[in-house]
Protein backbone atom coordinates (compact mmCIF):
# COMPACT_ATOMS: atom_id res chain seq x y z
CA UNK A 1 0.00 0.00 0.00
CA UNK A 2 1.46 3.48 -0.86
CA UNK A 3 -0.19 6.40 0.97
CA UNK A 4 1.16 10.18 0.04
CA UNK A 5 0.92 12.72 2.82
CA UNK A 6 0.67 16.41 1.52
CA UNK A 7 1.50 19.17 4.11
CA UNK A 8 4.20 16.59 6.09
CA UNK A 9 5.89 19.10 7.76
CA UNK A 10 2.79 19.58 10.30
CA UNK A 11 2.37 18.25 13.70
CA UNK A 12 -1.11 16.71 12.44
CA UNK A 13 0.84 14.73 9.68
CA UNK A 14 3.88 13.87 11.95
CA UNK A 15 1.23 12.11 14.27
CA UNK A 16 -0.78 10.78 11.51
CA UNK A 17 2.45 9.31 9.40
CA UNK A 18 3.28 7.35 13.74
CA UNK A 19 -0.39 6.56 13.35
CA UNK A 20 -0.55 4.88 10.05
CA UNK A 21 2.85 2.90 10.65
CA UNK A 22 1.03 1.19 13.69
CA UNK A 23 -1.91 0.27 11.88
CA UNK A 24 -0.61 -0.14 8.13
CA UNK A 25 3.35 -1.52 8.85
CA UNK A 26 3.66 -2.35 5.94
CA UNK A 27 2.60 0.48 3.75
CA UNK A 28 5.17 3.03 2.17
CA UNK A 29 4.73 6.83 3.34
CA UNK A 30 5.50 9.41 1.43
CA UNK A 31 5.42 12.97 2.79
CA UNK A 32 5.27 16.02 0.67
CA UNK A 33 5.34 19.55 2.14
CA UNK A 34 7.03 22.84 0.77
CA UNK A 35 8.83 23.20 4.24
CA UNK A 36 11.34 21.51 5.36
CA UNK A 37 11.02 18.46 7.83
CA UNK A 38 10.12 19.72 11.51
CA UNK A 39 10.74 16.41 13.45
CA UNK A 40 13.07 12.99 12.12
CA UNK A 41 10.41 10.38 11.78
CA UNK A 42 12.05 7.24 12.43
CA UNK A 43 10.22 4.78 10.17
CA UNK A 44 11.92 2.83 7.69
CA UNK A 45 8.44 2.78 5.02
CA UNK A 46 8.51 6.20 5.17
CA UNK A 47 9.73 8.91 2.91
CA UNK A 48 10.22 12.82 2.63
CA UNK A 49 10.52 15.12 -0.17
CA UNK A 50 10.19 18.78 0.05
CA UNK A 51 8.92 20.03 -3.54
CA UNK A 52 6.00 23.07 -4.52
CA UNK A 53 2.47 20.73 -5.33
CA UNK A 54 2.64 22.84 -8.39
CA UNK A 55 5.61 21.48 -10.04
CA UNK A 56 6.11 19.31 -12.60
CA UNK A 57 8.43 16.59 -9.97
CA UNK A 58 4.96 16.54 -8.13
CA UNK A 59 3.42 15.07 -11.16
CA UNK A 60 6.53 12.68 -11.30
CA UNK A 61 6.58 11.67 -8.12
CA UNK A 62 2.93 10.63 -8.85
CA UNK A 63 3.51 8.88 -11.85
CA UNK A 64 6.58 7.00 -9.97
CA UNK A 65 4.68 5.98 -6.52
CA UNK A 66 1.43 4.92 -7.88
CA UNK A 67 -0.32 6.03 -4.56
CA UNK A 68 -3.29 3.96 -2.89
CA UNK A 69 -4.63 7.13 -0.75
CA UNK A 70 -3.47 10.49 -0.28
CA UNK A 71 -4.40 12.65 2.48
CA UNK A 72 -4.10 16.35 1.42
CA UNK A 73 -3.45 18.31 5.16
CA UNK A 74 -1.22 21.15 2.95
CA UNK A 75 -3.76 23.98 3.22
CA UNK A 76 -2.23 26.85 3.56
CA UNK A 77 -3.32 28.53 6.75
CA UNK A 78 -3.37 32.37 7.47
CA UNK A 79 -1.20 32.42 10.05
CA UNK A 80 1.61 34.43 8.09
CA UNK A 81 -0.31 37.58 7.07
CA UNK A 82 -2.89 39.13 5.59
CA UNK A 83 -1.60 41.62 2.78
CA UNK A 84 -2.16 41.41 -0.73
CA UNK A 85 0.52 39.33 -1.57
CA UNK A 86 -0.11 36.77 1.03
CA UNK A 87 -3.29 36.44 0.17
CA UNK A 88 -2.37 35.71 -3.55
CA UNK A 89 0.17 33.53 -2.45
CA UNK A 90 -2.59 31.72 -0.07
CA UNK A 91 -4.92 31.60 -3.09
CA UNK A 92 -2.30 29.87 -5.72
CA UNK A 93 -1.42 27.32 -3.50
CA UNK A 94 -4.97 26.33 -2.05
CA UNK A 95 -6.50 26.57 -5.13
CA UNK A 96 -4.29 26.02 -7.85
CA UNK A 97 -2.42 23.43 -5.49
CA UNK A 98 -5.47 21.36 -4.64
CA UNK A 99 -6.56 21.59 -7.99
CA UNK A 100 -3.57 20.27 -9.11
CA UNK A 101 -4.07 17.28 -6.36
CA UNK A 102 -7.27 16.19 -7.26
CA UNK A 103 -6.53 15.64 -10.97
CA UNK A 104 -3.30 13.85 -10.20
CA UNK A 105 -4.85 11.45 -8.18
CA UNK A 106 -7.60 10.84 -10.72
CA UNK A 107 -5.38 10.44 -13.46
CA UNK A 108 -3.06 8.44 -11.18
CA UNK A 109 -5.79 5.94 -10.08
CA UNK A 110 -5.78 6.67 -6.72
CA UNK A 111 -8.10 5.03 -4.48
CA UNK A 112 -9.23 7.76 -1.73
CA UNK A 113 -8.45 11.08 -1.42
CA UNK A 114 -8.47 12.69 2.37
CA UNK A 115 -8.77 16.20 2.24
CA UNK A 116 -8.38 18.67 5.57
CA UNK A 117 -10.73 21.40 5.71
CA UNK A 118 -11.38 23.64 8.10
CA UNK A 119 -14.89 24.21 9.84
CA UNK A 120 -13.78 28.06 9.87
CA UNK A 121 -15.72 27.82 5.72
CA UNK A 122 -19.23 28.52 7.75
CA UNK A 123 -17.97 31.69 9.27
CA UNK A 124 -18.25 33.08 12.60
CA UNK A 125 -21.41 35.16 12.03
CA UNK A 126 -24.07 36.56 14.70
CA UNK A 127 -26.59 34.62 12.94
CA UNK A 128 -24.89 31.19 12.93
CA UNK A 129 -27.26 28.20 14.40
CA UNK A 130 -26.09 26.07 17.13
CA UNK A 131 -25.11 23.43 15.14
CA UNK A 132 -23.98 23.99 11.56
CA UNK A 133 -24.64 20.85 9.81
CA UNK A 134 -22.38 19.85 6.23
CA UNK A 135 -24.99 21.60 4.29
CA UNK A 136 -24.92 24.57 5.82
CA UNK A 137 -24.07 27.56 3.43
CA UNK A 138 -19.97 28.34 3.61
CA UNK A 139 -20.30 32.41 4.60
CA UNK A 140 -17.01 32.85 5.92
CA UNK A 141 -16.20 35.11 2.54
CA UNK A 142 -19.27 37.03 2.48
CA UNK A 143 -18.05 39.53 4.94
CA UNK A 144 -13.89 39.51 4.74
CA UNK A 145 -13.06 38.39 0.80
CA UNK A 146 -9.80 37.63 2.54
CA UNK A 147 -11.13 34.19 3.71
CA UNK A 148 -12.44 33.00 0.36
CA UNK A 149 -9.31 30.86 -0.26
CA UNK A 150 -10.78 28.62 2.65
CA UNK A 151 -14.23 28.60 0.93
CA UNK A 152 -13.62 27.63 -2.38
CA UNK A 153 -10.85 25.41 -1.58
CA UNK A 154 -13.32 23.04 0.09
CA UNK A 155 -16.09 23.99 -2.44
CA UNK A 156 -13.55 22.44 -5.17
CA UNK A 157 -13.04 19.63 -3.73
CA UNK A 158 -16.63 19.16 -2.81
CA UNK A 159 -17.55 19.95 -6.43
CA UNK A 160 -14.56 17.43 -7.22
CA UNK A 161 -16.01 14.56 -4.88
CA UNK A 162 -19.85 14.08 -6.30
CA UNK A 163 -18.16 14.73 -9.57
CA UNK A 164 -16.02 11.60 -9.60
CA UNK A 165 -18.02 9.68 -7.10
CA UNK A 166 -17.90 6.35 -9.13
CA UNK A 167 -13.96 6.62 -10.15
CA UNK A 168 -12.56 7.97 -6.76
CA UNK A 169 -13.54 7.72 -3.18
CA UNK A 170 -13.21 11.74 -1.40
CA UNK A 171 -13.35 12.27 2.01
CA UNK A 172 -14.13 16.03 3.55
CA UNK A 173 -13.22 16.44 6.89
CA UNK A 174 -14.37 20.28 8.17
CA UNK A 175 -12.41 20.22 11.93
CA UNK A 176 -13.38 22.46 14.70
CA UNK A 177 -10.28 24.00 16.27
CA UNK A 178 -6.91 21.11 16.03
CA UNK A 179 -5.00 21.52 19.40
CA UNK A 180 -2.30 20.26 20.68
CA UNK A 181 1.24 20.13 21.66
CA UNK A 182 2.20 20.05 17.94
CA UNK A 183 0.42 22.47 16.49
CA UNK A 184 0.47 26.01 16.10
CA UNK A 185 -2.08 27.13 14.47
CA UNK A 186 -3.93 30.60 15.21
CA UNK A 187 -6.02 29.24 17.54
CA UNK A 188 -3.12 27.57 19.50
CA UNK A 189 -0.99 30.82 19.58
CA UNK A 190 -4.20 32.82 20.70
CA UNK A 191 -4.97 30.18 23.35
CA UNK A 192 -0.78 30.18 24.45
CA UNK A 193 -0.23 33.83 24.59
CA UNK A 194 -0.17 35.99 27.58
CA UNK A 195 -1.00 38.63 25.50
CA UNK A 196 -3.73 38.30 23.71
CA UNK A 197 -7.12 39.89 23.60
CA UNK A 198 -9.68 38.41 25.49
CA UNK A 199 -13.68 39.86 25.00
CA UNK A 200 -15.29 41.66 27.42
CA UNK A 201 -18.59 42.02 25.45
CA UNK A 202 -19.10 38.91 23.55
CA UNK A 203 -18.41 35.06 24.67
CA UNK A 204 -18.45 32.59 22.36
CA UNK A 205 -18.83 29.07 22.65
CA UNK A 206 -16.06 27.14 21.04
CA UNK A 207 -15.18 23.33 20.39
CA UNK A 208 -11.70 21.55 20.52
CA UNK A 209 -10.03 18.20 19.42
CA UNK A 210 -6.70 17.53 20.21
CA UNK A 211 -4.35 16.34 17.94
CA UNK A 212 -4.20 13.02 18.56
CA UNK A 213 -8.20 12.21 18.12
CA UNK A 214 -7.89 14.14 15.00
CA UNK A 215 -4.92 11.78 13.56
CA UNK A 216 -6.84 8.75 14.32
CA UNK A 217 -10.27 9.91 12.46
CA UNK A 218 -7.78 10.41 9.65
CA UNK A 219 -6.31 7.27 9.87
CA UNK A 220 -9.61 5.76 10.09
CA UNK A 221 -10.61 7.37 6.66
CA UNK A 222 -9.10 4.82 4.92
CA UNK A 223 -10.89 1.78 5.76
CA UNK A 224 -13.63 3.11 7.90
CA UNK A 225 -15.54 6.33 6.29
CA UNK A 226 -17.35 6.29 2.81
CA UNK A 227 -17.37 9.39 0.43
CA UNK A 228 -18.57 12.54 2.02
CA UNK A 229 -18.28 15.63 4.08
CA UNK A 230 -17.97 15.53 8.26
CA UNK A 231 -17.44 17.88 10.39
CA UNK A 232 -15.41 16.82 13.24
CA UNK A 233 -16.26 17.97 16.30
CA UNK A 234 -16.87 16.25 19.99
CA UNK A 235 -20.05 17.45 21.47
CA UNK A 236 -18.50 18.88 24.59
CA UNK A 237 -18.29 22.79 23.98
CA UNK A 238 -16.86 25.63 25.79
CA UNK A 239 -16.91 29.31 25.89
CA UNK A 240 -13.58 30.99 24.88
CA UNK A 241 -13.13 32.72 28.52
CA UNK A 242 -13.36 29.03 30.09
CA UNK A 243 -10.57 27.77 27.56
CA UNK A 244 -8.44 30.71 27.86
CA UNK A 245 -8.59 29.96 32.26
CA UNK A 246 -8.11 26.22 31.36
CA UNK A 247 -5.15 26.90 29.25
CA UNK A 248 -3.72 28.70 32.37
CA UNK A 249 -2.51 31.65 30.19
CA UNK A 250 -3.20 35.45 30.83
CA UNK A 251 -4.79 37.72 28.57
CA UNK A 252 -6.14 41.20 28.39
CA UNK A 253 -9.50 42.30 28.89
CA UNK A 254 -10.79 44.74 25.65
CA UNK A 255 -13.99 45.08 24.21
CA UNK A 256 -13.81 43.91 20.96
CA UNK A 257 -16.90 45.90 19.42
CA UNK A 258 -14.55 48.87 19.81
CA UNK A 259 -11.76 46.74 18.59
CA UNK A 260 -12.95 45.77 15.30
CA UNK A 261 -14.18 49.14 13.47
CA UNK A 262 -9.99 50.37 14.84
CA UNK A 263 -8.76 47.74 13.51
CA UNK A 264 -10.49 48.54 10.19
CA UNK A 265 -8.47 51.42 9.83
CA UNK A 266 -5.48 49.85 11.10
CA UNK A 267 -5.39 47.38 8.51
CA UNK A 268 -4.46 50.17 6.49
CA UNK A 269 -1.06 50.91 7.68
CA UNK A 270 -0.17 47.33 9.33
CA UNK A 271 -1.23 43.89 7.84
CA UNK A 272 -3.14 42.97 10.26
CA UNK A 273 -6.02 40.10 9.69
CA UNK A 274 -9.31 41.62 11.37
CA UNK A 275 -11.05 38.95 9.40
CA UNK A 276 -10.04 36.59 12.35
CA UNK A 277 -11.33 38.96 15.26
CA UNK A 278 -14.68 37.81 14.15
CA UNK A 279 -14.00 34.28 15.45
CA UNK A 280 -13.28 35.15 19.19
CA UNK A 281 -16.83 37.39 18.54
CA UNK A 282 -19.33 34.90 17.38
CA UNK A 283 -19.42 31.02 17.80
CA UNK A 284 -19.48 28.78 14.92
CA UNK A 285 -20.77 25.51 17.01
CA UNK A 286 -20.61 22.29 14.23
CA UNK A 287 -22.50 19.16 14.46
CA UNK A 288 -20.33 16.37 14.39
CA UNK A 289 -23.19 13.24 14.42
CA UNK A 290 -22.45 12.66 10.43
CA UNK A 291 -19.04 11.22 11.33
CA UNK A 292 -20.08 9.76 14.89
CA UNK A 293 -22.34 7.56 12.39
CA UNK A 294 -19.59 6.16 10.28
CA UNK A 295 -17.39 5.34 12.84
CA UNK A 296 -20.05 4.80 15.85
CA UNK A 297 -17.02 2.57 17.80
CA UNK A 298 -15.00 5.86 18.12
CA UNK A 299 -14.12 7.13 21.42
CA UNK A 300 -12.90 10.86 21.75
CA UNK A 301 -9.46 9.94 23.84
CA UNK A 302 -9.24 13.53 25.09
CA UNK A 303 -12.04 15.98 26.77
CA UNK A 304 -12.14 19.45 25.73
CA UNK A 305 -10.98 20.09 28.84
CA UNK A 306 -8.10 17.56 28.98
CA UNK A 307 -7.02 19.22 25.29
CA UNK A 308 -6.59 22.42 26.72
CA UNK A 309 -4.91 22.02 29.54
CA UNK A 310 -2.17 19.66 27.21
CA UNK A 311 -1.67 22.60 24.32
CA UNK A 312 1.52 23.96 26.49
CA UNK A 313 3.21 20.35 26.43
CA UNK B 1 -31.37 49.60 44.81
CA UNK B 2 -33.89 46.84 45.76
CA UNK B 3 -32.17 44.29 47.79
CA UNK B 4 -33.18 40.17 48.27
CA UNK B 5 -34.19 39.61 51.31
CA UNK B 6 -32.73 36.33 52.56
CA UNK B 7 -35.75 34.20 51.58
CA UNK B 8 -35.49 35.20 48.37
CA UNK B 9 -31.74 34.21 48.15
CA UNK B 10 -32.49 30.86 49.60
CA UNK B 11 -35.14 30.43 47.39
CA UNK B 12 -33.06 31.48 44.46
CA UNK B 13 -30.38 29.27 45.50
CA UNK B 14 -33.17 26.51 45.83
CA UNK B 15 -34.28 27.08 42.17
CA UNK B 16 -30.07 26.86 41.24
CA UNK B 17 -29.78 24.00 42.65
CA UNK B 18 -32.39 22.21 40.83
CA UNK B 19 -31.75 23.79 37.35
CA UNK B 20 -28.02 22.12 37.76
CA UNK B 21 -29.24 18.74 38.25
CA UNK B 22 -30.53 19.44 34.95
CA UNK B 23 -28.65 21.41 32.86
CA UNK B 24 -24.79 20.46 34.82
CA UNK B 25 -22.12 22.89 35.82
CA UNK B 26 -20.80 23.38 32.24
CA UNK B 27 -21.96 25.61 29.78
CA UNK B 28 -24.03 24.28 27.10
CA UNK B 29 -23.38 24.46 23.47
CA UNK B 30 -25.53 28.02 23.02
CA UNK B 31 -23.65 29.70 26.17
CA UNK B 32 -26.33 29.22 29.20
CA UNK B 33 -24.16 28.56 32.39
CA UNK B 34 -25.98 28.20 35.06
CA UNK B 35 -24.03 30.05 37.74
CA UNK B 36 -24.05 32.81 35.54
CA UNK B 37 -27.76 32.60 35.84
CA UNK B 38 -27.68 32.30 39.07
CA UNK B 39 -26.14 36.12 39.44
CA UNK B 40 -28.64 37.27 36.82
CA UNK B 41 -31.62 36.20 38.50
CA UNK B 42 -30.40 37.46 42.30
CA UNK B 43 -30.23 40.80 40.26
CA UNK B 44 -33.35 40.61 38.20
CA UNK B 45 -35.54 39.02 41.01
CA UNK B 46 -36.03 42.25 42.78
CA UNK B 47 -37.35 44.29 40.04
CA UNK B 48 -38.90 41.11 39.35
CA UNK B 49 -40.91 40.82 43.01
CA UNK B 50 -40.25 44.22 44.17
CA UNK B 51 -40.37 47.22 41.42
CA UNK B 52 -43.32 45.31 38.99
CA UNK B 53 -44.45 43.43 41.90
CA UNK B 54 -45.06 41.14 39.69
CA UNK B 55 -48.11 38.05 40.33
CA UNK B 56 -48.52 34.99 38.33
CA UNK B 57 -51.56 33.29 37.96
CA UNK B 58 -52.22 29.64 36.19
CA UNK B 59 -48.83 27.90 37.21
CA UNK B 60 -51.31 24.69 38.10
CA UNK B 61 -50.95 24.38 33.83
CA UNK B 62 -46.74 23.71 34.07
CA UNK B 63 -46.53 19.93 34.15
CA UNK B 64 -42.71 18.65 33.84
CA UNK B 65 -42.55 18.14 30.20
CA UNK B 66 -41.38 20.29 27.33
CA UNK B 67 -43.33 23.15 26.16
CA UNK B 68 -43.07 26.06 23.66
CA UNK B 69 -44.09 28.96 25.51
CA UNK B 70 -46.07 31.72 23.25
CA UNK B 71 -46.78 34.54 24.65
CA UNK B 72 -48.02 38.29 23.65
CA UNK B 73 -45.08 40.74 23.50
CA UNK B 74 -44.73 44.23 24.96
CA UNK B 75 -42.82 46.58 27.01
CA UNK B 76 -40.76 48.30 24.38
CA UNK B 77 -37.52 46.67 25.62
CA UNK B 78 -38.61 43.49 25.89
CA UNK B 79 -39.03 43.48 29.82
CA UNK B 80 -42.03 40.97 29.45
CA UNK B 81 -38.96 38.11 28.79
CA UNK B 82 -37.28 38.85 31.71
CA UNK B 83 -39.86 38.35 33.55
CA UNK B 84 -41.36 35.38 32.29
CA UNK B 85 -38.38 33.45 31.96
CA UNK B 86 -38.00 34.36 36.02
CA UNK B 87 -42.08 32.90 36.62
CA UNK B 88 -41.03 29.80 34.95
CA UNK B 89 -37.18 29.44 36.97
CA UNK B 90 -38.84 30.53 40.46
CA UNK B 91 -42.57 30.49 40.59
CA UNK B 92 -43.56 26.68 38.81
CA UNK B 93 -43.23 23.36 40.75
CA UNK B 94 -40.61 21.95 38.40
CA UNK B 95 -38.09 25.11 37.46
CA UNK B 96 -36.86 25.23 33.93
CA UNK B 97 -34.71 28.10 32.15
CA UNK B 98 -37.04 28.87 29.51
CA UNK B 99 -34.76 29.27 26.17
CA UNK B 100 -35.72 32.88 24.39
CA UNK B 101 -36.07 33.23 20.91
CA UNK B 102 -34.15 36.66 20.30
CA UNK B 103 -34.29 38.89 17.28
CA UNK B 104 -31.32 38.59 14.64
CA UNK B 105 -30.02 41.78 15.50
CA UNK B 106 -29.72 41.24 19.08
CA UNK B 107 -26.97 38.71 18.80
CA UNK B 108 -24.90 41.54 17.45
CA UNK B 109 -24.62 43.84 20.55
CA UNK B 110 -22.22 43.84 22.84
CA UNK B 111 -22.47 43.07 26.20
CA UNK B 112 -26.32 42.54 25.98
CA UNK B 113 -26.06 39.46 23.96
CA UNK B 114 -22.84 37.83 26.09
CA UNK B 115 -25.61 38.18 29.10
CA UNK B 116 -28.71 36.75 27.38
CA UNK B 117 -26.93 33.97 25.82
CA UNK B 118 -25.48 32.92 29.75
CA UNK B 119 -28.89 33.15 30.91
CA UNK B 120 -30.16 30.93 28.57
CA UNK B 121 -31.55 32.78 25.17
CA UNK B 122 -30.88 32.00 21.39
CA UNK B 123 -30.95 33.62 18.31
CA UNK B 124 -34.85 33.11 16.67
CA UNK B 125 -33.56 30.86 13.59
CA UNK B 126 -35.61 27.77 13.05
CA UNK B 127 -32.74 25.23 13.28
CA UNK B 128 -31.44 26.64 16.24
CA UNK B 129 -34.48 26.35 17.51
CA UNK B 130 -35.12 22.99 16.22
CA UNK B 131 -31.94 21.69 18.23
CA UNK B 132 -32.78 22.83 21.09
CA UNK B 133 -36.16 21.05 21.06
CA UNK B 134 -34.87 17.90 20.09
CA UNK B 135 -32.48 18.70 23.41
CA UNK B 136 -35.61 18.42 25.54
CA UNK B 137 -35.43 22.41 25.93
CA UNK B 138 -38.75 24.32 26.04
CA UNK B 139 -38.79 27.22 24.50
CA UNK B 140 -40.11 31.08 25.01
CA UNK B 141 -41.41 32.57 21.56
CA UNK B 142 -43.55 36.54 20.77
CA UNK B 143 -44.77 35.35 17.40
CA UNK B 144 -45.33 38.69 16.98
CA UNK B 145 -41.75 39.58 16.79
CA UNK B 146 -40.12 43.04 16.95
CA UNK B 147 -43.90 44.46 16.05
CA UNK B 148 -45.22 43.46 19.13
CA UNK B 149 -42.87 44.75 21.57
CA UNK B 150 -42.65 48.17 19.36
CA UNK B 151 -46.20 49.32 19.02
CA UNK B 152 -47.61 53.05 20.12
CA UNK B 153 -49.91 53.63 22.42
CA UNK B 154 -52.96 53.76 20.52
CA UNK B 155 -52.21 49.80 20.05
CA UNK B 156 -51.01 48.51 23.70
CA UNK B 157 -52.73 45.40 24.40
CA UNK B 158 -53.54 44.66 20.39
CA UNK B 159 -52.42 41.65 19.89
CA UNK B 160 -50.14 41.74 16.16
CA UNK B 161 -50.48 39.24 13.34
CA UNK B 162 -48.40 35.96 14.57
CA UNK B 163 -45.61 35.14 12.15
CA UNK B 164 -45.87 30.84 11.87
CA UNK B 165 -42.48 29.85 12.10
CA UNK B 166 -43.38 28.79 15.94
CA UNK B 167 -46.44 27.06 14.74
CA UNK B 168 -44.39 24.92 11.95
CA UNK B 169 -41.30 24.16 14.96
CA UNK B 170 -43.85 22.95 17.51
CA UNK B 171 -45.71 20.38 14.56
CA UNK B 172 -41.98 19.29 13.87
CA UNK B 173 -41.61 18.39 17.40
CA UNK B 174 -44.81 17.54 18.53
CA UNK B 175 -44.34 19.58 21.36
CA UNK B 176 -47.34 21.23 23.59
CA UNK B 177 -47.54 25.00 23.23
CA UNK B 178 -48.44 26.87 26.74
CA UNK B 179 -50.03 30.44 25.64
CA UNK B 180 -49.14 33.20 28.07
CA UNK B 181 -50.61 36.73 28.47
CA UNK B 182 -48.56 39.60 29.97
CA UNK B 183 -50.30 42.54 31.81
CA UNK B 184 -49.16 45.72 32.78
CA UNK B 185 -45.67 45.71 30.83
CA UNK B 186 -47.65 47.92 28.17
CA UNK B 187 -47.69 50.32 30.79
CA UNK B 188 -43.96 50.74 31.57
CA UNK B 189 -43.45 53.09 29.43
CA UNK B 190 -47.29 54.46 28.99
CA UNK B 191 -46.36 57.28 26.05
CA UNK B 192 -44.89 55.84 23.20
CA UNK B 193 -44.58 56.82 19.32
CA UNK B 194 -42.93 54.86 17.08
CA UNK B 195 -40.83 56.52 14.70
CA UNK B 196 -41.02 53.94 12.26
CA UNK B 197 -40.12 56.22 8.63
CA UNK B 198 -37.10 56.89 10.93
CA UNK B 199 -35.72 53.72 12.30
CA UNK B 200 -36.39 52.75 8.66
CA UNK B 201 -33.83 54.80 7.24
CA UNK B 202 -30.93 54.58 10.16
CA UNK B 203 -31.79 50.21 9.66
CA UNK B 204 -33.31 49.37 13.35
CA UNK B 205 -35.74 47.48 14.48
CA UNK B 206 -37.45 50.08 16.17
CA UNK B 207 -37.53 53.61 17.35
CA UNK B 208 -39.31 54.62 20.32
CA UNK B 209 -39.71 57.98 20.88
CA UNK B 210 -41.37 58.06 24.45
CA UNK B 211 -42.00 60.19 27.57
CA UNK B 212 -39.21 57.69 29.72
CA UNK B 213 -36.55 56.10 28.88
CA UNK B 214 -36.31 54.24 31.81
CA UNK B 215 -39.27 51.75 32.54
CA UNK B 216 -42.08 52.45 34.90
CA UNK B 217 -42.86 50.70 38.23
CA UNK B 218 -46.44 49.23 36.52
CA UNK B 219 -47.35 46.49 38.06
CA UNK B 220 -47.46 42.97 36.05
CA UNK B 221 -49.52 39.92 35.59
CA UNK B 222 -48.71 36.93 34.22
CA UNK B 223 -51.39 34.30 33.02
CA UNK B 224 -50.39 31.31 31.93
CA UNK B 225 -53.04 29.02 30.00
CA UNK B 226 -54.02 25.53 29.55
CA UNK B 227 -51.62 23.74 27.11
CA UNK B 228 -52.72 23.21 23.25
CA UNK B 229 -51.66 20.51 21.76
CA UNK B 230 -50.68 21.20 18.08
CA UNK B 231 -52.70 19.40 15.55
CA UNK B 232 -52.80 15.63 14.84
CA UNK B 233 -53.85 15.89 11.15
CA UNK B 234 -51.57 18.54 10.06
CA UNK B 235 -47.69 18.49 9.09
CA UNK B 236 -44.76 20.81 8.48
CA UNK B 237 -45.35 20.32 4.73
CA UNK B 238 -48.59 21.75 5.20
CA UNK B 239 -49.63 25.31 3.65
CA UNK B 240 -50.31 28.39 5.58
CA UNK B 241 -53.85 27.88 4.54
CA UNK B 242 -54.04 24.71 6.16
CA UNK B 243 -52.09 25.92 9.23
CA UNK B 244 -53.59 29.68 9.77
CA UNK B 245 -56.53 29.16 11.32
CA UNK B 246 -54.61 26.91 14.14
CA UNK B 247 -52.43 30.01 14.66
CA UNK B 248 -55.32 32.30 14.78
CA UNK B 249 -57.10 30.22 17.49
CA UNK B 250 -53.80 30.65 19.52
CA UNK B 251 -53.85 34.06 18.89
CA UNK B 252 -57.31 34.64 19.78
CA UNK B 253 -57.01 32.49 22.86
CA UNK B 254 -53.90 35.00 24.29
CA UNK B 255 -56.00 37.94 23.22
CA UNK B 256 -59.37 37.22 25.22
CA UNK B 257 -56.60 35.99 27.92
CA UNK B 258 -55.29 39.89 27.99
CA UNK B 259 -58.78 41.12 27.96
CA UNK B 260 -59.80 39.12 30.29
CA UNK B 261 -56.55 39.70 32.69
CA UNK B 262 -56.72 43.80 31.92
CA UNK B 263 -60.20 43.70 33.84
CA UNK B 264 -58.10 42.61 37.46
CA UNK B 265 -55.16 45.34 35.92
CA UNK B 266 -53.14 46.90 39.03
CA UNK B 267 -52.87 50.67 39.05
CA UNK B 268 -49.15 51.67 39.11
CA UNK B 269 -47.81 52.97 42.50
CA UNK B 270 -47.55 56.63 41.57
CA UNK B 271 -51.11 56.45 39.83
CA UNK B 272 -52.97 55.35 43.24
CA UNK B 273 -50.81 57.63 45.00
CA UNK B 274 -52.32 60.82 42.58
CA UNK B 275 -55.70 59.09 43.18
CA UNK B 276 -55.44 58.99 46.34
CA UNK B 277 -54.53 62.53 46.85
CA UNK B 278 -57.45 63.50 44.48
CA UNK B 279 -59.75 62.11 47.03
Amino acid sequence: MNILIIGASGGLANILTGLLHQSHPHAHITGVDSRPLKNDIHNPNFTFRKMRYTRSQFEKLFREKRFDYVYHLGRMSHVGGSNQQDIIKRLNLNLIGTNKILELSLQFGVKKIIVLSTHHVYGALSDNPVYLKEDAPLRASIKYPELRDVTEMDSLCTNWMWRFKDKISTVIFRPCNIIGPQINNSISQYLRSDYSPLPIDFNPMFQFIHELDMATILKRAIDDIDTGVYNVAPEQTVSLAKAKELVGSSHIDFPISLVSPLAFVLKKFWSFPDYLLDYIKHSCIIDGNALRRQIPDHHYRYTIDESLKLINL
Amino acid sequence: MIKLTNEDKLNIEKVAQTLKKHYGDHEDPWGLTIDKAQRSLELIYPFYKYYFQTRVFGVENVADKQYMVVSNHSGQIAIDGLLIGTAFAMEVDHPRILRAMVERFFTNLPFINKWASECGAVLGDRENCQNLLERGESLLVFPEGVRGVAKSTPDYYNVQEFTRGFYRMALKSNIEIIPVAVIGAEETFPYVYQAKWLAKKLGLPALPISANYLPLPSPVDIYIGKPIRVANDLSTLDTDHDIDPYIDEIEVTIQSMIDEGLKNRREMPLVNLIKGRKS
